[in-house]
C-alpha cells in the first residue's frame, strides 16, 4: 500500500472514529458524569490517561523538535511548523479531554483566574497556557518572515523562544509525574522516579508521533536512515528501553524488599484484572515498537512501529494512574458503605471509550488538516519569489 | 549537506549565535522566577476568606425545660458547652470530636442521619462506619469505626486545589465553596482517608417514572442553601463531613453525635479544657487514623 492510500486509509478511520465516538460526546454532555466509570476512590480514569498522554505527546514531540532544529538536523527546519502544529493538537485534545473529565467544565476559568500555585495542577495549568503562547508565538515568526525567501530563517527571536519552549517541552511532561508524585496518600505515585518516568513516555511517545507524521510529510522515497528519520527513531528507541529500565527498577525494588507499600499497587498491574494492560499492551506493544523501529526498514515499516509505540504507551499512563488508586488505604471503607461509585475498581464504561475514540480520530484529523494547510502555505509564499 | 552527519553544510546559518543563547537564557530566567514566586508566594500567604474577631460571636439561648447539671445526658453538657464555645469568636474555637469505639455498636444511625441532614444523593456518604475484626476464631471480635472528615491540621486536600475552593476555617473545620470547584477531583484523590466523596450526579429514584420531590430539595451546608436541580452544585463537586457547621451556627451538635444511640461520640472546643471533648482528648488509650501521614487529624478514637 502506498503513502497516498495509507493516509486514505487512516483518514477514513479517523472519520469513522470521530463520527462513532461524537455519539459518546454527547451522551457526555447530556448525563453530565452519569455513564462514567469512576468514582469516589478512583476518581481518575481513561480521560485522565489520555490528558497525560496527550500532554506528554505534545511536549516531548516539542522538545525533540526544537532540539532537531537547533541542531540543524535536515527535515527538522522545513518541517518546523508541522512539529509546532501537531504538539499543539496533543496539547489541546489533552486538555480537552481533561475538561470533559471536570466535574464542573464551565468553570475551568478559575484555573486562570483564582489560581492556587500551591496545587501542581493549577501550576501545570499555567504551564500548558505558557507553552501554547510560545508555540503560537514560534509558528507565526517562522511564517511571517521579510521575504517569502526567509521562509526558514532562524534570525530574530525564533531561536531564542524556541529553546525556551523546548524547557518548556521538558518541563511540562515532568511535572506531570510530580503531579501525582506529590500525593501522599498514594504510595505507589509517591516517588521521585514519576517525574523521569513519565518524562521518558512523553518523549517516546512524541518522538514516535512525530516520526509516524514525518513519514507521511516526507517524500514517499525516503529512506528511513534520512536524518530526521534515523533521529526520530534513534530517540524513540532509547526512551522506550529507558521506560523500560526504570520500570523494572520500580518492579525490582518493591518485590525484592520484604515489604513494600508498592507491592499491592504492582500487583494489581501484573496480576490483576487488567493483567494484559501490562503484559500485551505495554509490553508486547512496547517489543512489536523496537522490533521495528529497530532495523533500518521501509516507511511503511517505521511508520508501523512508530503508530505502535505511541498508541500502545498510553498504557503506561494507566498502569500509573489506576493501580496507584484501586489499593485501598483504609481496610474496610470499600465495605463500609457500598455503591458502584465507591469501589476500588476502576472499568472504563461504553462512554469512556466512545469519548476516547473521538478524540483520537479529531487529533488525526486536525493534523491532516494543519499540516495540507501548512503546506498550502508554504506553497504560496514560495512561488511569490520573484 | 552531509550525509553522514544528516546536518546541514551551512555551519554559520546552524550555530546557536551568543545573543540567541542570551535571550533564550533572560526568557527561561524571567520565567523560572516568576514561577519560583508564585508558588513562594501561594505557600506563605494563605488568603484571608473567613470573618474573624467579635462579630463571629453568637449569642445562643439556653433550653428552659431541661435541666443542666450533673445528671444530665452527656448530649445536654456537650449543648451547653457548644453555646459557650458560639459566644466566643471563631478563631478561639477549636472543634475536636473523640470516637469511643467501645461505646459505638455499629448501628449506623450516625451514617444515615448524616445522609438525612445533607441530603446526600447515591454515591456521596459522609460517615461511614467501617468494621474492623480482630482476634482469630473463637477469640474474634469486632470494632466499628465511623470515619467522618477527620479536618486535619495539615489537611493534604486544601493546597492540592488548584482554585482555592477548600480551605482550613479559622476553627479548624475544613471547608469547600461548592460555588467555586471545578470537579477536578484532585482533593479526593489526595485525602488519606478516603473522606472525600463526589457527587457525579445521581438520584435515588433514576429510572422510576418519576423523581421524588425529596431529592431535589436543597441542603443547608455551610449556611447556604445548594440545590442540585439543573446540574447545579454541589452536583460534580467534591464533597465532604463539615461537622454540620451549619447545625453548629444555630447551637446544635452535630447530627451525628445527637442521633448516637451509644454516646459513642464527643464534639466540642478543644480550647474549653473543662469541656467534655477536651476531658476525652486527655485519655491515654487513644489512638488517631493513619497517624503516619502527619495530617494531624482532629478526629481521635478511643480504643
Amino acid at each position: 500500500m502506498n503513502k497516498r492510500t495509507t493516509l486514505k486509509w487512516m483518514l477514513g478511520l479517523a472519520v469513522v472514529a470521530t463520527l462513532v465516538g461524537g455519539i459518546g460526546l454527547v451522551q457526555k454532555f447530556v448525563t453530565g458524569e452519569r455513564l462514567a466509570g469512576y468514582g469516589s476512590y478512583v476518581p481518575w480514569g481513561l480521560w485522565v490517561a489520555l490528558y497525560f498522554h496527550g500532554v506528554g505527546i505534545a511536549g516531548g514531540a516539542f522538545a525533540i523538535g526544537v532540539v532537531g532544529y537547533l541542531l540543524g538536523v535536515a527535515g527538522f527546519r522545513e518541517h518546523l511548523r508541522v512539529t509546532i502544529w501537531v504538539s499543539a493538537v496533543s496539547l489541546v485534545m489533552g486538555l480537552f479531554s481533561i475538561w470533559l473529565d471536570l466535574g464542573q467544565p464551565w468553570r475551568m476559568y478559575r484555573i486562570f483566574t483564582d489560581p492556587s500555585f500551591t496545587s501542581m495542577m493549577a501550576f501545570n495549568a499555567w504551564m500548558y497556557m505558557f507553552f501554547l503562547t510560545l508555540m503560537a508565538i514560534c509558528f507565526v515568526l517562522s511564517v511571517r518572515k521579510d521575504s517569502p525567501t526567509a521562509l526558514h530563517d532562524r534570525s530574530g527571536w525564533l531561536v531564542p523562544l524556541l529553546m525556551v519552549g523546548g524547557l518548556i517541552g521538558i518541563a511540562f511532561p515532568s511535572q506531570s509525574g510530580a503531579f501525582f508524585g506529590v500525593v501522599d496518600a498514594k504510595p505507589y505515585w509517591h516517588t521521585a522516579m514519576l517525574p523521569i518516568m513519565f518524562l521518558t513516555s512523553a518523549i517516546a511517545a512524541g518522538g514516535a508521533v512525530l516520526l509516524l507524521v514525518f513519514t507521511f510529510v516526507l517524500p514517499e522515497n525516503t529512506p528511513a536512515s534520512a536524518p530526521p528519520l534515523a533521529m526520530l527513531r534513534r530517540v524513540t528507541l532509547g526512551a522506550v528501553l529507558f521506560y523500560l529500565g526504570a520500570e523494572f527498577a520500580e518492579l525490582s525494588i518493591a518485590y525484592w524488599s520484604p515489604v513494600s507499600a508498592h507491592r499491592d499497587a504492582f500487583n494489581l498491574v501484573l496480576f490483576g484484572p487488567f493483567w494484559w494492560v501490562f503484559w500485551v499492551v505495554h509490553l508486547g506493544g512496547a517489543a512489536v515498537g523496537l522490533a521495528l523501529l529497530s532495523r533500518q526498514g521501509s516507511l511503511p515499516v517505521v511508520g508501523t512501529g512508530a503508530f505502535v509505540v505511541a498508541l500502545t504507551f498510553v498504557s503506561s499512563r494507566l498502569n500509573i494512574l489506576i493501580p496507584g488508586q484501586a489499593v485501598e488505604q483504609l481496610k474496610g471503607l470499600r465495605e463500609a458503605f457500598m455503591h458502584p461509585r465507591l469501589e476500588h475498581y476502576y472499568e472504563a464504561t461504553q462512554n469512556e471509550y466512545l469519548v476516547a475514540l473521538f478524540i483520537g480520530g479529531i487529533s488525526v484529523l486536525l493534523v491532516a488538516v494543519g499540516i495540507k494547510l501548512i503546506r498550502q502555505l508554504v506553497d504560496s509564499r514560495e512561488a511569490t519569489v520573484p | 549537506m552531509s550525509p553522514a552527519t544528516g546536518r546541514s553544510s551551512d555551519a554559520a546559518e546552524n550555530e546557536i549565535n551568543r545573543r540567541d543563547f542570551v535571550r533564550g537564557g533572560v526568557v527561561a530566567a524571567l520565567g523560572m522566577v516568576a514561577a519560583v514566586g508564585s508558588v513562594a508566594h501561594a505557600r506563605r500567604h494563605q488568603p484571608v476568606r473567613d470573618p474573624v474577631g467579635p462579630e463571629t460571636t453568637r449569642a445562643l439561648p439556653a433550653p428552659k425545660t431541661i435541666p443542666e447539671d450533673e445528671t444530665a445526658d452527656v448530649l445536654v453538657r456537650m449543648q451547653a458547652e457548644l453555646r459557650r464555645a458560639m459566644a466566643k469568636p471563631v478563631e478561639q474555637r477549636r472543634w475536636a470530636m473523640v470516637i469511643d469505639t467501645r461505646k459505638c455498636v455499629g448501628c449506623f444511625a450516625c451514617t444515615v442521619a448524616c445522609m438525612a441532614e445533607n441530603k446526600l444523593p447515591p454515591g456521596v456518604v459522609y460517615r461511614p462506619v467501617v468494621q474492623e475484626e480482630f482476634g482469630q476464631y473463637p477469640n474474634v471480635q469486632l470494632r466499628f469505626f465511623p470515619r467522618p472528615c477527620m479536618q486535619c491540621d495539615q489537611p493534604p486536600c486544601v493546597p492540592v486545589c488548584p482554585v482555592n475552593a477548600t480551605w482550613k476555617r479559622p476553627d479548624g473545620v475544613v471547608a469547600i465553596d461548592y460555588d467555586k470547584c471545578i470537579g477536578c477531583r484532585y482533593c479526593v484523590a489526595a485525602c488519606p482517608y478516603g473522606a472525600r466523596t463526589s457527587d457525579f450526579g445521581h438520584f435515588y429514584t433514576e429510572g422510576t417514572p418519576q423523581r421524588m420531590p425529596y431529592e431535589t430539595l436543597p441542603n443547608h451546608e455551610y449556611g447556604k442553601s445548594w440545590s442540585r436541580e439543573r446540574h447545579g452544585s454541589p452536583m460534580g463537586n467534591a464533597r465532604k463531613c463539615q461537622f454540620c457547621l451549619h447545625r453548629l451556627e444555630e447551637g446544635e451538635l452535630p447530627q451525628c453525635v445527637t442521633t448516637c444511640i451509644g454516646r459513642a461520640n464527643y464534639f466540642g472546643d478543644a480550647n474549653d479544657p473543662g469541656s467534655l471533648v477536651a476531658e476525652k482528648l486527655r485519655a491515654a488509650n487513644q489512638v488517631k487514623l493513619l497517624e503516619e501521614k502527619h495530617t494531624k487529624p482532629r478526629v481521635v478514637y478511643l480504643v
